[in-house]
């Protein structure tokens, strides 16, 4: 939900994480072969060769997102993840899009908390535009004033999209701001309104500089190509681009949450909305796990917990389901409730609250467990089965934990969760002072109960 | 097409292998090889072998949809199809749901105008279990009377969570307000019609449309077409064969004049608009050549709307133009939003843009770069054994041929600067115009009458969506 994407039709970086159960990790690795070249620059470049279609999936991750922000410039990332189709020196205003789709290619864009993510599909035929294309507006970004006042404008409409004509928008982002109190994980992607509206020009130069280093970037290429070909390509194109410093880390810790923090949003509605978040650890950590495996007996398929409970048991709620986003920085799992009509929301947090206190009270069964593994099994082959699936995980492996190969772990890793582990990690993460709790209450209801 | 050589690399996983097929595509688009295989009870068979990823992908198609759903039960149709898993001689929902998700597979069923979808898909090693639930609920459906008041409950709240979005019933309105009395005004149902279905209605309709004739099953994925012939022959061959009545779809024509429905939502920052009117059928001749030119004219982020409404004014975040294309003649559609302030600048420069399509027709470049853009963004639309699945069961539903896209390129190298001008004329609205709005009538209301001669409006908050309730 706090993706921001250039078009709407993106398909989504989830955190679903996939399991393959596997004798040897390292028989996989040399199984699904990923070719890698670290530019002199220091862009890192990984390969992998498919040609079961004639065409390619090309993605570069920045590791720069709203998490490198501050007051009063929120949203900058995602902003300039706009101008980044606005024109260069070759390429000037409205070519780049022209060019490629003249040539059988697509593009898309995505900024979330901790990155900026460039997409380009296209056929083989297309591949040295491609890399000249992203060559030319990395270095050669322009910065015309006008457009600048017009992308705000499309921007401001993303938002009204998005956030402010959508409830469900609207509720996260009051829930991640009332979450975090010091982290800059507390504003939305898309930014707050006002600075939509008043981010100057220096401010846009001044990220460029900062975010667009070759040696902050990786990049993914999955298809009908050879890694030679791409690692030459590369050489021509992108390493003679100069490094630069990369962002400032982020130190800021948020501190440990003492106690319940509880949101109303009042408006115009027909139904309420209930979100809950809890904090929980940065994607890297080993916890990992046990929490996807515990997120998937609770929430996932009509069998779930959660389903069971509250929409086939009790049928208080339309739907309930939950998210943990891939994060660099210690991060929520959100609880997400469409309550019914007439039900308040209360009825859905009480039930919710007493199946997490059930897992923590007893384990998990074997059969639950059984399930969740097999669950993720399927989840991993449907994100291999598509070009555009491997190089979204293939680069989401590499960024988040450091190493594409930690991919050929995850089948290991999940498969080490015990049902211990899981009833360990419930009883760790989901209890009551850890919790921020939002609710939207229809405005016109409120009335007539007045 | 020249099918070279597999290639396979094996990625070993549990008692699995999965292999990523490198069949070299040659440089033409065509449709893996399929059987068609039609069973002593007239049910149609559409099997795809495709190696690669260890999965099987089914889609079945009942030939009918929304469009037989009674007027005053509106719903029907999809209401059956969510019930398929809600209970069925063997098992009761919970059991289906445990079965299901315990290997992690995939079951969903729902209507669509024309037809009803049932989609499932599961590892190879577990088709025999797959297969198990899927017979269980196309033929054994038991209709509980507590599941069918639960999902009756749960989707009339569901359209009322839908109305808190304009963006998800947007064209519920619209295709109520273009098709009016036409069965195509009412794809789904509303918070009355779903109230009005009883569960005799559902159990005649299941016994009415579900039957053998009147289905087709395509299955896409890693199997042996011989061993799943007889699985499948196994699991269907005893569907009883009665005779299925064909669903009436009375033709559709162009809305003569122009037209404006306004929905009022009070706190809307942002009006929600779409432009049109009725288009085509889904296998009108014209088919190819109007692909062709709606890419060029709103179905890519360089298309004339786009570039016009977004990416040169900043009005909007998105401008689309599409055709649906069904039995009867479906809907065309402009879409698009932008803050309420500039709702009239913003409409104006959607009509203008159309109305230069028709003055101007396309550039040699545009209808190029259209043609192009449809074919290099075509193969992975077809990667999937699930898309697969679908794209064969919906071609055989609609009586087109493998040539749909075998010729595909073809048909699109046929089409030149003549005959685009020609499909613009026929087939894109120019005078003869249907508007839907949703927005915050006290802001916007006064300016957008001048768009229409005649003019209506409704509050989103009151049931229903068009035409308005009878009083």
């Amino acid at each position: 939900m706090r993706k921001i994407s250039r078009l709407y039709l993106v398909a989504g970086l989830v955190c679903a994480f996939g399991l393959a159960v596997s004798a040897s990790a390292q028989d996989e690795a040399k199984q699904f072969p990923v070719a890698t070249k670290t530019l002199k620059n220091g862009m890192k470049v990984l390969v992998q060769s498919d040609h079961s279609i004639p065409n390619v999936a090309l993605y570069i991750f920045y590791r720069i997102g709203s998490r490198n922000e501050h007051p009063g410039t929120t949203g900058l990332s995602h902003f300039f993840e706009h101008m980044m189709f606005n024109g260069a020196k070759k390429y000037g205003p409205g070519e780049l899009d022209k060019v490629m789709e003249a040539n059988g290619g697509e593009n898309n864009a995505y900024t979330n908390q901790n990155l900026t993510v460039y997409q380009d599909w296209f056929p083989r035929s297309a591949l040295p535009l491609i890399l000249d294309i992203e060559a030319d507006r990395i270095q050669y970004l322009q910065f015309d004033p006008k457009k600048i006042a017009s992308e705000r404008e499309v921007v401001a409409s993303e938002r009204r999209l998005r956030t402010d004509n959508d409830n469900g928008g609207l509720l996260d982002e009051q829930l991640w701001s009332t979450a975090f109190i010091a982290h800059p994980y507390q504003w939305p992607v898309v930014g707050w309104m006002s600075d939509i509206e008043h981010w100057t020009m220096e401010d846009l130069k001044h990220h460029f500089e900062m975010g667009y280093s070759p040696n902050n970037a990786t990049m993914v290429v999955v298809g009908d190509v050879t890694s030679d070909e791409i690692f030459q390509l590369c050489e021509k194109y992108i390493e003679p681009i100069p490094t630069h410093a990369p962002p400032p880390p982020v130190t800021t810790v948020e501190p440990e949450q003492l106690g319940e923090r509880r949101l109303v949003v009042r408006k115009p509605a027909e139904l309420p909305l209930l979100q809950i978040g809890y904090h929980v650890p940065q994607t890297n950590n080993s916890d990992f796990y046990a929490l996807n495996i515990l997120r998937t007996v609770l929430f996932q398929g009509e069998s779930s917990r959660m389903y069971q409970r509250l929409v086939d048991k009790d049928q208080i709620a339309l739907d309930v389901s939950s998210d943990v986003e891939a994060a660099f920085d210690p991060t929520l799992a959100i609880i997400y409730a469409q309550p019914k009509q007439g039900v308040d929301p209360a009825a859905c947090e009480k039930a919710i609250y007493e199946e997490l206190d059930k897992a923590k009270a007893s384990p998990i069964s074997d059969q639950e467990l059984e399930k969740a593994k097999n669950i993720r099994l399927v989840e991993f082959y449907h994100q291999m089965r598509t070009i555009n699936g491997r190089a979204n995980t293939i680069g989401t492996y590499e960024i988040y934990f450091g190493d594409y190969t930690k991919l050929f772990d995850a089948a290991k890793n999940y498969n080490a969760v015990t049902k211990d582990d899981v009833q360990r990690v419930a009883k760790k993460y989901f209890g009551p002072n850890n919790r921020t709790v939002a609710t939207l209450i229809p405005e016109n209801e409120e009335k007539v109960k007045q | 097409m020249r099918i070279l050589k597999n290639v396979a690399k094996v990625f070993c996983a549990a008692n699995l292998a999965l292999a990523f097929a490198m069949v070299s595509f040659a440089q033409t688009l065509k449709l893996p090889p399929h059987e068609k295989v039609v069973l002593k009870n007239g049910l149609t068979l559409l099997i795809m072998e495709k190696h690669g990823v260890p999965i099987v992908s089914f889609n079945a198609i009942v030939k009918a949809g929304s469009a037989a759903d009674p007027a005053d039960q509106a719903g029907l149709a999809g209401i059956t199809a969510g019930l398929l898993r809600k209970g069925t001689q063997k098992r009761t929902a919970q059991q289906f749901a445990s079965d299901l998700d315990f290997i992690g597979g995939s079951f969903d069923a729902g209507s669509d105008v024309d037809y009803t979808t049932i989609s499932a898909e599961f590892l190879t090693k577990d088709l025999d279990r797959g297969l198990d639930l899927i017979g269980d609920a196309v033929l054994r459906p038991a209709f509980p009377q507590q599941e069918v008041d639960k999902l009756l409950a749960q989707s009339v709240d569901g359209v009322k969570a839908a109305k808190d979005q304009a963006e998800a019933v947007i064209f519920n309105y619209y295709e109520g307000y273009l098709y009016l009395s036409h069965p195509y005004a009412r794809p789904g149902g509303d918070e009355l019609t779903l109230k009005k279905i009883q569960r005799d209605a559902i159990v005649k309709f299941y016994q009415t449309y579900y039957v053998p004739s009147n289905t087709i099953l395509a299955v896409a994925g890693e199997f042996n077409s011989a061993e799943l012939k007889k699985k499948l022959e196994d699991t269907f061959g005893a569907w009883p064969a009665k005779p299925a009545p064909a669903v009436n779809i009375p033709a559709t024509a162009m809305v003569k004049g122009k037209r404006l429905l306004l929905i009022d939502k009070p706190d809307a920052t942002q009006t929600y608009f779409v432009i049109g009117n009725v288009g085509v059928t889904a296998n009108d001749p014209d088919r190819v050549g109007i692909r062709v030119v709606n890419t060029a004219f709103g179905g890519t982020f360089a298309s004339l709307l786009n570039t016009a409404l977004r990416i040169d004014s900043g009005y909007t975040y998105g401008a689309n133009s599409f055709f649906q294309n069904q039995k009867a003649a479906g809907p065309f559609a402009i879409y698009s939003f932008t803050k309420n302030e500039t709702t009239v600048p913003a409409i104006d420069l959607a009509l203008k843009i159309l109305d230069d399509l028709h003055k101007n027709g396309l550039t040699a470049t545009q209808l190029d770069t259209a043609k192009k853009y449809i074919k290099g963004q075509f193969p992975p639309r077809i990667e999937t054994s699930g898309q697969l699945a679908s794209r064969i069961a919906v071609s055989e539903f609609y009586g087109l041929d493998d040539n749909e896209i075998n010729q595909l390129e073809t048909r699109i190298d046929a089409v030149t600067l003549d005959s685009a001008k020609q499909i613009i004329e026929k087939h894109f609205p120019r005078e003869n115009l249907v508007f839907l709005l949703i927005g915050k009538a006290s802001e916007i209301g006064p300016a957008v009458k001048k768009y229409a001669e005649k003019q209506d409006e409704r509050k989103i908050s009151e049931p229903g969506f068009w035409p308005p309730p009878a009083k």
